[in-house]
């Protein structure tokens, strides 16, 4: 019963962590921050818009507010970056560079599927 | 033109200073700003503390294919795609923060960016122009820059398949600031 309730009481936490960061985030440079929270423009506005108390309110619930954003295996293999032999150029970079890639053109594509 | 606003001006003002201090060439200033050659130099000066660099800006779309650039340039117009898809947002204004954003990510895997941010800028125009065009791999399904009308139905990026002697040039050490 007691790790229940500290798992609670972690999730309330990230939630808060989270919504607090997504909103300073946004409130600093919303553009880059909608880039790098991976969030849609109306989604943006919403968080922006929440006060302490809604904010509070959201956090403390048992599900997570934020996921992962890339369910793609490429993406996660080059993350963790197994299958590169090594290379002259470190291999690390060169698969972080092209997980970037990939990560950038993704939220792009799902920008263009809600465009539609 | 014939109405000047002083808002517009301030405006313009702040928006030359963000780029001379990334580093943007004088052409750059002149072609997204109103201000007139004089006060850019001015400005130039009194900003970067030394006369911008004289000459022609890279006019050719060979820089941004061979494979290190063309990874570091790809890296870019896929951040710069997404800000300019997913909000509303002045070209200019998204070529600055997806480039300050490359920069951000560059660093952060130890590497030195290779785009400036004159030849960042070159891209997206190029792209506006559709002298270079996005493909996509098709083994990772990440867009990469290309030559426009190139057959690319097949076509598999330099990090899917590197080239054999891939990055060897890395040694020259080419950094952003002696380009451009």
């Amino acid at each position: 019963m007691i790790t229940n309730q500290q798992l609670m009481q972690e999730i309330q936490e990230t939630n808060m962590s989270y919504l607090m960061l997504a909103q300073h985030m946004l409130r600093e440079d919303k553009d880059q921050a909608m880039f790098r929270l991976g969030l849609s423009e109306e989604t943006a506005e919403m968080m922006v818009s929440l006060t302490p108390g809604q904010v509070l309110k959201i956090a403390s619930s048992n599900m997570l507010m934020c996921r992962f954003r890339f369910d793609d295996d490429i993406v996660w293999n080059l993350l963790m970056s197994h299958s590169k032999p090594a290379k002259p150029l470190d291999a690390a970079n060169v698969s972080g560079i092209h997980a970037g890639i990939l990560m950038a053109g993704k939220i792009a594509e799902s920008h263009r599927m809600a465009a539609k | 033109m014939s109405k000047k606003s002083v808002v517009g001006e301030n405006r313009d003002i702040s928006l030359a200073i963000n780029l001379i201090k990334l580093g943007a060439r004088l052409q750059v200033l002149e072609s997204e700003t109103t201000l007139s050659y004089e006060r850019l130099l001015k400005l130039y000066k009194e900003v970067a503390g030394k006369s911008p660099s004289k000459g022609m800006l890279p006019f050719s779309t060979d820089w941004f294919m061979s494979w290190q650039p063309n990874m570091h340039s790809s890296l870019f117009i896929n951040i710069y795609e997404n800000l300019s898809k997913s909000c509303e947002i002045d070209e200019i204004d998204a070529i600055i923060k997806a480039y300050e954003l490359y920069v951000e990510q560059v660093k952060l895997l130890g590497m030195e960016p290779l785009v400036s941010i004159t030849r960042a800028w070159r891209l997206v125009k190029f792209a506006d122009a559709g002298m270079v065009t996005l493909s996509t791999c098709k083994k990772c399904t990440g867009a990469f820059v290309n030559h426009s009308f190139e057959i690319d139905k097949d076509y598999v990026c330099g990090l899917c398949a590197p080239p054999p002697r891939a990055g060897k040039v890395a040694h020259k050490k080419v950094s952003a600031d002696q380009e451009a």
